[in-house]
């Protein structure tokens, strides 16, 4: 059996394990990456980048079908286009392709080896690799655990023929005529609202009582008008039962306690996803849990001495630039660097239609606290930039930019926004909190005219009582 | 004769300096007037500058893609036909919003809209239309107009300025553009995006001036990927017009041969200058510069007691967000508080796609002041978003000092580089170093995560290249 020792071990290459590779191959540390299928991990190959591919893909379809049918405020006259998906999916897995591709020379150009293969411990030490071309034993000092997660499966609707996950979902390459989406979190959402703008009937079936149950109604309510208006059917205080027997629909309960049959080409199911911690040996390790995560310190650190996780596998937020920052912080930490986990915003982008941005504390949480808290709100109705882009239509269902500060000493404690590309409007937002910005110091930031950048020191004014353009 | 009617503040000029200034003032407690000439508030920048441009860049930017882009990741689309009337009234409904949501916002506010040209009698006095005023403070907000070109008599039909190049009756066969600055290149590309061909023709050696270098050469090298002429280093020394279009006549910039140029239009966009015309400066002897500029100190003061100036007729970039924050902050020190401006932070952007946007010192500034600095950079063909739209052309740039790593300029070229450019500004305001930026979260997939990489890259290690 071929043996390899090494410093670092990281078990996994999605966005947490591949980070931590380069960033210890950067800093002078032995490292070696084991990863089963291709390096990206999820976020790379079924997740994050595919299925942004995917909904930029609908919404430029969807575009030119509603300029085709009913023309544009702009005088543009267009037939109506017609949809090839499967080339829409070669094209995207095109994208897979060259990126997963570039992690992997990444990580060489780091000095990091990559093992291919299934990765199994044999102790906290020691792990075992059932690679191509035969067993491979590798030692290590240190080993960061960055396996990730899986969707979670119903009991009553096993993944298989109809029922899907996001994974199947981003290869289809017909758009079901009608689909069926069990769960109301951003990823079903996100899908969801991909498959109606390319044409199929969609209905999303949610156990809650409202979309995006972790966000407030306030912020979310622009994406529940905008699902109104793609047709699709919401049916929110329900649970999906199981598939009729004929296999032609999904039946759920409703909040009445009724039944009710939901005819559906495809059953999308996205309740959820769990970390991946069977199969490598956890048993072996004995590691203390935190619910269904493995446990870690602020360092990220497991129960076990010299054994660390990051990523999925750790908990919620189960977001790439959460496992990536994590990854990267680990590395330094094994290369004597004194760091810690001391984030003050991680955030939360929501790929839907308008697109969510959350950062910091929300006005709830920001009560919770007992403290008085200031709000300061800003349309993108009356944003010029906003007009401009032909986004400013509907009141607050253009969306808006919401801040949420101390009423005392105004320090900026969140800031939540909801609106056209409001994602990119993101890391502004996470800087100015990290820095600690009080609603004046945002206030008396110049900020480019005409941009919808511009609604962020608006809030910030609104807050303070001196709202300009509003 | 009635009494003259009193005001705490007299702002001359609707522009975003003047309507800023007015509606700041008010909210502090003054009683204001607003002295507007054109038959809309606004100025140059909703009627004639940003919001219409902007508005016209989007709709042809839409044209482009529908034409071009889809087809590669699986939308097929015939023929996209244009119907340019319709355009142009969208763009003129996107105006009259704009004006209208300031004209709301004046009543709000308890301005009075003197309608006329003002002119300033005596310090303290302003005559609108022939009826004085009095004023405890008046403000100079007249903000700016094109230059013009000798020998080139601007008709506003087939030789324009950016007034006319946003009504243009028909697309063009082949518009000329004179001046490769940001206006120029922002109305060629409409003009090109709607079928017209476009050549660009430029006194100096290079495009939008001012720019980061690297930045600019990579700008122009993706604009002429699009289908954009060059002429650098040309002078233009004459132009005929004739019923079938115009003829320009041209030289090298450090002389030699010169050579013709048949075009239909013409687009003068060389600069635009300070407008004073008709206030009365001279009278009440208020001072300009060499350059025509009104003279101001740090708080906006002239040398006449009581007159004070902001926006485009003052130095520095003219840009309506400078302009704003000029008034805002002068409202602020009439009302007796500390207002201020930061000139280090002031962004600027270019709605080409892809955009272009810096704030700070380019690197030629910071060789010029003997700085030493560091570079971090990252193209956006190694950033997943980018790839996910489809649109991966240019990079963001970061400049930080060597020795302290503060952030001393950002240049970015890329899609939504006017929205990412943000993120810096806010770090530059906070004295942030290129560390700062990297160790702050970015959501994944974004292409904030660009701006981040290349702060990581100041330091030798980005991740994701
Ligand atoms: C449809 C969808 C959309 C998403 N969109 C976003 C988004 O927009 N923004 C965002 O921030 N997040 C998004 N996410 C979540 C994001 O993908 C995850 O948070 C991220 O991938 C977690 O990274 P990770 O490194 O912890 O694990 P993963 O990406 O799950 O990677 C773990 C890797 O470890 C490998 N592995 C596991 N066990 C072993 C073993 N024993 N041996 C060898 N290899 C092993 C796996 O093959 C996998 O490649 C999305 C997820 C989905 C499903
Ligand atoms: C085509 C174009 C595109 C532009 N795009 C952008 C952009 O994207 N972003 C950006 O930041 N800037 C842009 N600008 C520049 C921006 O428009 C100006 O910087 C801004 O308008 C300056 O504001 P201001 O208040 O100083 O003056 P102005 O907006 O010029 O307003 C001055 C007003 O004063 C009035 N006036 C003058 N004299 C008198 C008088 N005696 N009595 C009464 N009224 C008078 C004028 O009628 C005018 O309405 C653009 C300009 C143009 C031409």
């Amino acid at each position: 059996m071929k043996e390899l020792s090494c410093q670092l071990l990281v078990i996994g290459a999605g966005p947490g394990g591949y980070v931590c590779a380069i960033r210890a191959g950067q800093l002078g540390l032995d490292t070696v990456v084991v990863e089963a299928a291709r390096p990206g991990g999820v976020c790379l190959t079924v997740g994050c980048i595919p299925s942004k591919a995917l909904i930029h893909v609908a919404e430029e379809y969807a575009k030119a079908a509603a300029a085709a049918a009913s023309g544009t405020p702009f005088g543009l006259h267009a037939p109506p286009p017609e949809l090839d998906l499967a080339q829409a999916v070669s094209w995207k897995e095109g994208i897979v392709e060259r990126l997963t591709l570039g992690v992997a020379q990444l990580l060489k150009r780091a000095g990091v080896k990559s093992v291919a293969g299934w990765a199994r411990f044999r102790d906290g030490k020691t792990v075992e690799v059932e690679t191509a071309t035969g067993p491979q034993v590798i030692r290590a000092e240190n080993v960061v655990i960055a396996t990730g997660s899986t969707p979670v499966e119903l009991p009553a609707l096993p993944f298989g023929g109809k029922v899907i996950s996001s994974s199947e979902a981003l290869k289809l390459t017909r758009p079901p005529e009608r689909l069926v989406v069990v769960g109301a979190g951003y990823i079903g959402l996100e899908l969801g609202t991909a498959f109606a703008k390319l044409g199929s009937r969609v209905t999303v079936v949610e156990a809650e009582d409202r979309i995006l149950p972790q966000w407030d109604r306030e912020l979310t309510r622009p994406v529940a008008k905008r699902l109104e208006t793609l047709g699709v059917e919401i049916i929110l205080r329900a649970k999906a039962r199981r598939l009729s027997s004929d296999a032609t629909a999904l039946v759920v309960e409703t909040a009445e306690g009724e039944e009710r049959r939901l005819p559906a080409d495809q059953v999308l199911v996205t309740v959820g996803r769990r970390p991946l911690v069977e199969g490598w040996g956890l048993e072996e390790l004995d590691l203390d849990r935190d619910g269904p995560f493995l446990r870690i310190d602020g360092q990220c650190r497991t129960s076990m001495r010299g054994v660390y996780a990051i990523g999925d596998v750790t908990g919620e937020p189960m977001l790439a630039h959460r496992a990536m920052a994590q990854g990267h912080m680990v590395a330094e930490i094994l290369a004597d660097k004194p760091r810690a986990w001391d984030t003050r915003a991680i955030p939360a982008v929501c790929f839907t239609d308008p697109e969510v941005v959350c950062v910091g504390l929300s006005p709830e949480e920001a009560r919770a606290t007992g403290r008085e808290i200031r709000l300061g709100q800003f349309p993108f109705s009356a944003n010029g930039r906003a007009m401009t882009l032909g986004a400013d239509a509907g009141g607050s269902d253009a969306g808006f930019v919401r801040v949420v500060a101390r009423a005392d000493n105004h320090l900026v404690l969140g800031v939540q926004a909801v609106g056209p590309g409001v994602s990119e409007l993101s890391a502004a937002f996470i800087l100015a909190i990290e820095m600690g910005a009080r609603l004046e110091d945002i206030a008396g930031t110049i900020h480019a005219h005409p941009t919808q950048s511009e609604a962020f020191p608006e809030a910030a004014l609104k807050a303070l009582g001196q709202g300009l353009h509003v | 004769m009635s009494e003259q009617k009193a005001y705490d503040l007299v702002v001359i000029g609707g522009g975003p300096g003047g309507y800023v200034c007015a509606i700041r003032a008010a909210q502090l407690g003054m009683k204001v007037a607003c002295v507007e000439k054109r038959g809309t508030l606004g100025g140059t920048c909703l009627n004639i500058g940003c919001i219409p441009s902007k508005a016209l860049l989007q709709a042809s930017e839409k044209f482009e893609e529908a034409n071009h882009s889809l087809a590669k990741f699986g939308v097929k689309l015939g023929k996209v036909s244009l119907d340019l009337p319709t355009m142009l009234e969208h763009k003129d409904s996107v105006v009259d919003s704009n004006v209208k949501g300031i004209e709301f916002l004046f009543k709000k506010n308890k301005i009075d809209w003197l309608k006329g040209a003002g002119r300033i009698t005596a310090p303290g006095t302003v005559e609108v239309d022939g009826e004085s005023v009095s004023a405890k403070n008046i403000v100079i907000a007249t903000g700016s107009t094109h230059v013009d070109l000798p020998g080139l008599d601007v008709d506003e039909e087939r030789i324009v300025s950016s007034t006319g190049a946003l009504t243009l009756e028909k697309v063009p066969k082949h518009l000329v553009v004179i001046g490769g600055g940001y206006i120029g290149l922002e109305m060629g590309s409409v003009w090109q995006r709607l079928g017209a061909k476009v050549t660009v023709v430029e006194f100096l050696d290079r495009i939008v001036p001012g720019m980061d270098g690297e930045i600019a050469k990579t700008f122009q090298r993706v604009l002429k990927k699009q289908g954009m002429t060059f002429k650098l280093a040309t002078k233009v020394t004459g132009a005929k017009t004739k019923r079938s279009g115009v003829t320009l006549t041209m030289e090298p910039a450090k002389g030699g041969e010169a050579e013709n140029l048949d075009c239909d239009v013409v687009l003068v966009a060389v600069g635009r200058k300070p407008y004073v015309e008709g206030l009365g400066l001279e009278e009440v002897g208020v001072e300009l510069d060499e350059r025509g500029r009104v003279k101001v100190d740090g708080s906006y003061r002239t040398n006449v007691e009581g007159i004070h100036a902001i926006g485009d007729v003052i130095p520095g970039p003219m840009l309506a967000h400078k302009a704003e924050e000029e008034g805002a902050a002068l409202a602020e020190i009439l009302a007796g508080q500390p207002g201020h401006v930061n000139y280090d932070t002031v962004p600027g952007i270019v709605y080409t796609w892809p955009e272009v946007a810096s704030v700070g010192k380019t690197e030629e500034e910071l060789k010029e002041a003997g700085v030493e600095y560091r570079v971090g950079k990252f193209p956006f063909t190694a950033n997943g978003r980018a790839r996910a739209m489809n649109s991966t052309d240019g990079m963001v740039k970061i400049l930080a000092d060597k020795a302290t790593d503060r952030i001393l300029g950002a240049h970015i070229l890329g899609p939504e580089a006017g929205t990412l450019i943000h993120e810096v500004v806010v770090a530059m305001e906070f004295g942030g170093s290129a560390e700062d930026l990297a160790r702050s979260f970015h959501g994944h997939p974004t292409l904030n995560e660009a701006v981040k990489e290349a702060a990581l890259a100041v330091h030798g290690r980005p991740l994701h290249i």
